[in-house]
């Protein structure tokens, strides 16, 4: 089974989703693909209110954004293809695909990565002992499955994932320990800190997991304090009765496709990592391969939908689909807006990188 | 880098680093070997490592035996720290065509000849060695216990190491550039990290050969053809021997540490210097394979890659001195087979290029055999 299409999407997450909406929208014939079974990428736990302005979809929570984006792309005839895993993109430009071990191609004159980024793990004694999990597993667990994994928590990490999951996990029924945070301040919105200092939960900053304990899971962790070399500071250890473990340290783009496909990479550590180049319309080294999303930088969602809506008009725009004149007027727009989200003290630094990055993109 | 050596080496593919190697035990130490990438980077690293002596011509076979004896003993001989996992479970040959059978019988006989321990088996045979094998219009196999595979990479390395300790020097990620001829006589070769004063000069490159060739203007009869290759899941050891078949045109063998490495030849590939790779490859070999080797239909493969044969219209390499360019010698054109006849090819240039006495001689593998018409051709090349 070949199929053929104009706009080919890996991963239905937010800026998969939109890539697919303003490919359609012009008049593309759409195939988005996800390995999971549900779309929507990691919205549909997203159960606390955006905020920005009201363009950024502000005052909505994750997964009503999410039920607007499919509820859009399906009305506009995108095909949404779940369980399928994109294992590789061969000459022509071909995807080569698995679902439910029968393994299908699919030609397509443009591809759009919007793959996202994985969670990153930290090894210390007892870490694989079940209790230890990704703060983005905890947040699945409870909103999308309605487990709740742990009564007595340790977050690791004070960036916005370790504080939002934090949040919900209080309001899920367990009892958040403390956050620990390596560096000198917390990484997160204050208004999200705020909420859980509020809450009474401790936030340490200079400080970080040593070990856990436990026979056949978590039982206790130990943490310590960070001298100016990030080592721990000798007696400073301080052991908390906890039965899970949260890390909340970063993400890590997964442009593994794009590595096979020998695209430029370049190392940006403020956005992930190694991140493929892409120009201003989100187009790689590989001509009529884009990116989008975290894949293209580790961010949020309100950024990697604008940025899944520029690649899906630069696509629309570059087949023809739309006259060169609105697609610009379209993208500017498009443009203006996640600058505005890259802006301000939590901004400005993914400005600064991305900037970098879209530099080397242009090198072609 | 040096600014002048006695002999430059172009390549640093088990080919370039065996030739390497040879020249300083024999004494010549001013050496320089070129590698525009990282050592085993060409097709030596991406090749199937199988090292079989079952072959069609007097001179495969005695460069493949000789070949063998010096693997055996090769971890010895280079003073090698580590192992080149060397495995002798022996190369199983499947023949499926009543004319199969004849040549392998014929092959057969030149090989026990020549002290090769070679037997043609009935399909029950063949099963016992490999009891997984589907026998179902398999007529007789071909089979040398004493056949078998080792890793490349740790090959190249070992005579790396052993030439670098005699004071060879290795230069990777230097690539040549050109070679400047003056008076019908090599003076220079010409790298992106500089010039080396030289009169002699070993065309290892592989794949890239003809390119080489074009530099001191000479149209080499070689052009280069990917072939693909994949790798599952690691399990338990269960295939002892490298299992190949010309009528399929595959070859698969189970590697010490559980993986099984498979490729096959495309007679639809289009000669060139591609090394991307397809996922028709993986759908036609995986089909084979399930067919006669049926559980391995149940692992994942983990892996795919290609890489370069350089094929002469004979499939046979050439290993020689140019006759137009006095100091220009090449080890090119090993049609799929230059790993497995490396140790001895090495050790009969260095003798060639030092003028000493050849422990074999290989003057039917020149570069003229194909103006005069003398072709040896091999029957016997996935």
């Amino acid at each position: 089974m070949a199929k053929e299409v104009d706009i080919a999407v890996v991963g239905a997450g937010p800026a998969g989703l939109m890539a697919a909406i303003e490919g359609a929208r012009a008049g593309a014939k759409v195939l988005v693909v996800d390995e999971n079974s549900s779309p929507g990428g990691q919205l549909f736990k997203q159960i606390h209110k955006f905020f920005g302005s009201r363009e950024h979809r502000a005052g909505i929570r994750g997964f009503s954004i999410g039920e607007e984006l499919l509820d859009e792309a399906q009305k506009l005839g995108v095909e949404i293809s779940l369980d399928t895993i994109c294992w590789g993109i061969f000459p022509g430009p071909e995807l080569a695909l698995l679902r439910n071990d029968t393994d299908f191609t699919c030609r397509a004159e443009r591809i759009i990565i919007a793959t996202g980024a994985s969670e990153n793990a930290l090894a210390f004694p007892g870490w694989t002992l079940p209790g230890v999990m990704g703060a983005g597993a905890a947040q699945t667990m409870i909103n999308v499955h309605r487990v709740l994994p742990g009564q007595k928590v340790l977050m690791v990490g004070s960036g916005n994932v370790g504080l939002i999951v934090t949040y919900q996990l209080l309001q899920a029924g367990a009892r958040v320990a403390m956050i620990v945070e390596a560096m000198l301040e917390i990484g997160g919105y204050g208004v999200h800190a705020g909420k859980i200092r509020r809450a009474g939960v401790p936030i340490r900053t200079r400080h970080t997991i040593i070990s856990c304990q436990g026979e056949n899971s978590v039982t206790s962790a130990t943490i310590g304090r960070l001298d100016e070399k990030g080592q721990v500071i000798s007696g400073s250890e301080e052991t908390l009765d906890v039965d899970m473990v949260c890390l909340a340290v970063g993400l890590t783009p997964m442009a593994e496709l794009l590595f096979t496909l020998k695209a430029d990479f370049k190392y940006v550590p403020a956005l992930g990592g190694q991140l493929p180049c892409h120009d201003e319309d989100m187009e790689t080294s590989i001509e009529g391969i884009y990116v989008a999303g975290d894949v293209a930088g580790v961010e949020e969602a309100s950024t990697a939908m604008e940025e899944g809506c520029l690649a899906g008009l630069a696509c629309a725009e570059s087949l023809g689909l739309l006259d060169s004149l609105q697609a610009g007027a379209e993208k500017q727009k498009v443009k203006k807006r996640l600058q505005a989200l890259r802006s301000g003290p939590f901004g400005e630094h993914r400005q600064d990188a991305k900037e970098i990055l879209t530099r080397e993109g242009l090198i072609k | 880098m040096k600014k002048q050596a006695e002999v430059v080496i172009i390549g640093g593919g088990v080919v370039g680093c065996a030739v390497a190697y040879n020249l300083a035990s024999m004494g010549c130490k001013d050496v320089v070997l070129l590698e525009k990438n990282y050592l085993s980077s060409g097709a030596t690293g991406r090749c199937g490592a199988g090292i079989r002596q079952q072959w069609g011509t007097e001179m495969n076979c005695k460069l493949a035996k000789a070949s063998m004896e010096m693997f055996e003993n090769l971890e010895q001989i280079l003073a090698y720290e580590g192992e080149i996992e060397l495995k002798q479970g022996g190369y199983l040959i499947l023949a499926y065509k009543e004319q199969e059978v004849k040549q392998f019988q014929k092959n057969i006989e030149l090989q026990n000849s020549l002290g090769i321990e070679s037997e043609l088996l009935t399909p029950e045979e063949a099963k016992e060695i490999v009891p997984h094998l589907n026998t179902k219009g398999l007529l007789a196999a071909s089979y040398c216990a004493r056949d078998g595979h080792a890793n490349p990479f740790e090959v190249t390395r070992a005579y790396a190491q052993a030439a670098q300790s005699l004071g060879v020097e290795i230069n990777t990620f230097t690539e040549c550039k050109d070679i400047i001829i003056e008076k019908g006589k090599i003076t220079e070769v010409v790298t992106d990290k500089g010039s080396i004063k030289t009169k002699t000069v070993i065309n290892a490159a592989g794949g890239y050969s003809d390119l080489i060739g074009d530099m001191v203007g000479l149209k080499l009869p070689v052009y280069s053809e990917r072939h693909q290759i994949m790798v599952t899941e690691p399990v338990n050891s269960f295939q002892t021997p490298m299992v190949i078949s010309f009528y399929y045109n595959f070859y698969c063998q189970q590697v010490p540490h559980g993986s099984f490495i498979m490729g096959q030849g495309d007679p639809n590939e289009p000669k060139g210097h591609n090394i991307g790779h397809s996922w028709q490859f993986l759908q036609e070999l995986s089909k084979k394979i399930n067919h006669v080797l049926p559980p391995l239909g149940q692992l994942r493969i983990v892996r795919q890659w290609s890489g370069l044969y350089n094929i002469t219209p004979d499939a046979q390499p050439i290993i020689c001195q140019a006759e137009e360019i006095p100091g220009f010698y090449m080890a090119i054109g090993f049609s799929g087979h230059g790993f497995m006849i490396a140790p001895m090819t090495g050790k009969v240039l260095a003798e060639m290029i030092l003028g000493k006495n050849l422990s074999m001689p290989l003057d039917k593998l020149d570069l003229g055999r194909f103006d005069r018409g003398e072709l040896i051709p091999e029957p016997s090349v996935v």
